[in-house]
């Protein structure tokens, strides 16, 4: 006899679960558990805490130059990173997906070295490299131009940690493409040029944004591969998280809270941005 | 018959030379020349010296640390993936897409405010802080307490990898194992998990590699201890901040290599097994 | 302005797609290329529309050397099973595409295109689309669209690419009927791939049937169905 017959068949005592596989109490019990406990109740001491200064107090912690600076260093150049990975992503992607040449999988697997490679590590690798005794840095350093301990610095570390993201989006799309298009626009008279920019890259403005919109997210909150390289002198080249840590270590809990807050919200904004961005990109297909 | 000019399709040879010379300087300088860093100044005094580095007890006890904290936090992180992929894919209830959302949060969230909500509730100005105290219980600063950041930077990667894998294979075998009478851990163990061995080894790789390597939400809540609560990636901070170079770089190379490896596992994955990890894999 | 194949060679890599494939045709005519998977006449039309090179021989066509041009500057309209149209354009955009890459020169006017896109969707029945997205389009209507597009672009010669396969019977039935009262009115030397022997016979005026790179007979329909040359027309047109 099936197990669902049986089931049916037996006297019902309470309202029992209409699931046809098991385990559906069990699993759902245990991921809620896990999540709330892990996630939800410590993310809502964050919003909590900072309730603590009131409203004022609130804007007064944040409007400080040294926080302002902070944020301002890490969003902005978080945003210049994301321009410069999603222009380099789409070449990088382009040459993967279109060019064939001896190497070309190694290429494609290097990519992901950032990704894999943890922070820390890229981290002193960068600053030892744009330091100016480093390999880069001593070359530049005779054009007066300084990376390492300068925003400079923190633009290098961005770039790095968040060209995956760029890459990753933008590949599947272009080679889903398919070369028909293309030769379509070309029997229709249309130069390579002209194809490139009227259909092609049309097509792939949404993954590109998509990418944009991932790398800034990862640059803006990251913290290990740029610590080493940037200078970290306060309303200069010190980053959010790093001051974070400062207040932490200065026992001002709510101040470091505070600035939590805000990068989460701007997390936030970010993720419904994306997801956005994902569903326009869905109606136009 | 000569052809005179390239395919509609594709670029004009100068351009691909263009592109390519700016592609490839791009991933070499940017990628390869710190990796390349890393190798160089850790054998830079020498093997002996390298290898001094890294039997060095402080060393080895960020290794022996770095180890546990990923035992711990992988396996749990596991279960929870393969539960969480269990209920989205093999069930329909309300507040689907809002769960898969709450599992892809980490990703969005920056490391060190990963490790700021722990302070916030085990912290001496935290929640639990003076309770904690006052039992001798020691969660931040402590091994505890780099579990629960390592946790929570790690926890999504099994379930992203499994969840998209198991909607794709859908119901119907499990419902047929149910069908002929088989439990919920019989239908699991022997029906689910041979297919998704793979996409949870891939999952399972991923986070282990980060979990190693994690280093904002644990330098939050380590406290820096040398010797006691420094895992790899602190340890690496605190010889750099020393300035002993070949110190740090002797670590660093040894979670290169870690990353390397992983990285030569998930392209092996990918590349024999594209079927079977999730679609989102299938290039 | 007749049509003249000579000799076509084509091989990929190690296979021969194409070996050695002649034929004629006068100005205007429809000729249909039907055969089996792998017999070469995709390989054929595609080499008539610059999309692949071939490895010898040579073409004629309006008094030029077809092969010498790229694609670009043939105007020979290419209409593509899948249809290939610009997702993120609208139907209008779409047509008007060939017009609108032209040098300034030779473009027409804005207005002049806006009227030729709705006299074409009116020429392949569909009136009034303009603003729709391909997304938003059946596919009968979607290959009505495509062929409108190779259409705007008052081409010499218009090459479709089993253009009807990802449609159904009746859809194609129609489609065939509205190609064949297009070409009539336009005037223009058409060739048609197909591996159906009906959709061949029923349309075109000059049928190639062709097997592993070759021409096995080329003639009217009704002189290749009274007369198969081989014994693979005859069993090719008996199934």
């Amino acid at each position: 006899m099936s197990a669902i017959g049986l089931k049916l068949s037996m006297p019902q005592k309470k309202r029992k679960s209409r699931h046809v596989l098991p385990g559906f109490r069990l699993s759902l019990g245990f991921t809620l558990f896990y999540l709330a406990s892990l996630v939800l109740v410590p993310l809502l001491a964050l919003v909590i805490r900072p309730m603590e200064l009131g409203p004022f107090g609130f804007w007064s912690v944040i409007s400080t130059p040294r926080v302002l600076a902070s944020l301002r260093l890490s969003f902005g150049v978080a945003l210049a990173a994301a321009v410069v990975d999603s222009v380099f992503g789409l070449i990088i992607a382009w040459v993967l997906v279109r060019y064939r040449f001896p190497g070309k999988g190694l290429l494609d697997a290097v990519i992901d070295l950032p990704f894999a490679l943890p922070t820390a590590v890229a981290g002193i690798a960068l600053s030892a490299l744009y330091a100016p005794n480093g390999w880069i840095g001593s070359l530049l350093i005779g054009y007066g131009i300084r990376i390492a301990y300068t925003p400079w610095g923190v633009l290098v570390a961005m770039v790095f940690i968040s060209l995956p993201f760029t890459v990753r989006t933008v590949q599947p799309v272009m080679s889903e493409l398919g070369l028909e298009v293309e030769e379509a626009s070309a029997t229709l008279g249309a130069t390579r040029l002209q194809t490139i920019a009227r259909v092609v890259m049309p097509m792939l403005a949404p993954a590109v944004l998509t990418g944009m919109a991932m790398a800034f997210a990862r640059a803006a909150g990251e913290y290990g591969s740029i610590i080493f390289i940037a200078g970290n002198i306060p309303a200069v080249s010190e980053i959010a998280p790093l001051l974070i840590i400062t207040k932490l270590e200065q026992y001002d809990y709510a101040g470091a809270a505070a600035i939590g807050v805000v990068m989460l919200a701007a997390s936030f904004v970010m993720l419904l941005a994306l997801n956005g961005l994902q569903s326009w990109a869905a109606k136009r297909r | 018959m000569t052809k005179r000019f390239s395919k509609p399709t594709e670029d004009p040879l100068w351009l691909k030379l263009l592109l390519g010379a700016v592609a490839i300087s791009f991933i070499g300088v940017l990628l390869l020349l710190p990796l390349a860093l890393v190798f160089t100044e850790a054998l830079a005094k020498g093997l002996v010296t390298f290898w001094y580095a890294m039997i060095e007890p402080d060393s080895l006890a960020a290794v022996r640390l770095s180890l546990i904290a990923a035992g711990i936090a992988v396996p749990l992180n596991t279960v929870f993936g393969v539960a969480a992929a269990w209920c989205i894919a093999k069930f329909d209830f309300t507040g689907k897409t809002f769960l898969v959302t709450l599992i892809d949060l980490p990703f969005s969230v920056s490391p060190v405010v990963a490790g700021l909500i722990y302070v916030l509730v085990f912290g001496m100005q935290g929640w639990f802080g003076p309770w904690l105290a006052d039992h001798d219980i020691h969660i931040l600063f402590a091994l505890p307490g780099i579990v629960l950041a390592t946790i929570f930077v790690t926890f999504p990667f099994v379930a992203r990898e499994l969840i998209p894998l198991m909607v794709d294979q859908g119901r119907d075998e499990e419902e047929a194992a149910a069908t002929l009478g088989a439990t919920g851990l019989q239908t699991f163990l022997r029906v689910t998990l041979p297919n998704i061995k793979w996409g949870l080894l891939y999952g399972v790789l991923l986070c282990n590699a980060r979990a190693l390597g994690e280093f904002g939400a644990v330098s939050v809540v380590s406290g820096h201890i040398r010797g006691v609560t420094n895992t790899m990636p602190l340890h690496v901070q605190l010889l750099y901040d020393n300035y002993d170079y070949a110190g740090a770089f002797a670590v660093a190379a040894l979670l290169a290599m870690l990353a390397l490896v992983t990285l030569a596992l998930k392209t092996l994955l990918e590349w024999r097994y594209a079927d079977e990890l999730a679609a989102s894999h299938r290039h | 302005m007749s049509l003249a194949v000579d000799s076509i060679t084509k091989k990929f890599r190690r296979f021969p797609a194409l070996n050695g494939v002649s034929l004629v045709a006068p100005q205007g005519a429809f000729v249909s290329l039907l055969g089996p998977s792998g017999s070469g006449k995709t390989t054929l039309l595609r080499i008539l529309g610059g999309l692949e090179f071939a490895d010898s021989g040579s073409v004629r066509f309006a008094d030029l050397n077809w092969l010498d041009m790229p694609a670009r500057t043939r105007n020979a309209g290419f209409v593509f099973q899948q249809y290939a149209l610009f997702k993120h354009m609208t139907v209008a955009d779409n047509i008007a595409f060939g017009l609108n890459v032209r040098p300034r020169a030779r473009r027409p006017s804005k207005s002049a295109i806006a009227a030729r896109v709705t006299e074409l969707l009116a020429l392949v029945q569909l009136p009034g689309l303009e603003e729709r997205y391909p997304s938003q389009l059946s596919g009968g209507q979607r290959q009505r669209v495509a062929l409108a597009r190779a259409l705007a672009i008052e081409p010499r010669m218009l090459l479709l690419d089993e253009p009807f396969g990802a449609l159904d019977a009746k859809v194609r039935k129609e489609l065939r009927a509205d190609l064949r009262r297009i070409h009539d009115h336009a005037g223009v030397t058409t060739v048609f791939v197909t591996h159906d022997q009906e959709e061949a016979f029923a349309v075109a005026d000059l049928v190639a049937v062709m097997k592993d790179g070759r021409i096995e007979q080329y003639g009217a329909p009704t002189d290749v169905r009274r007369n198969p040359r081989t014994e693979f027309v005859s069993d090719f047109l008996a199934a």
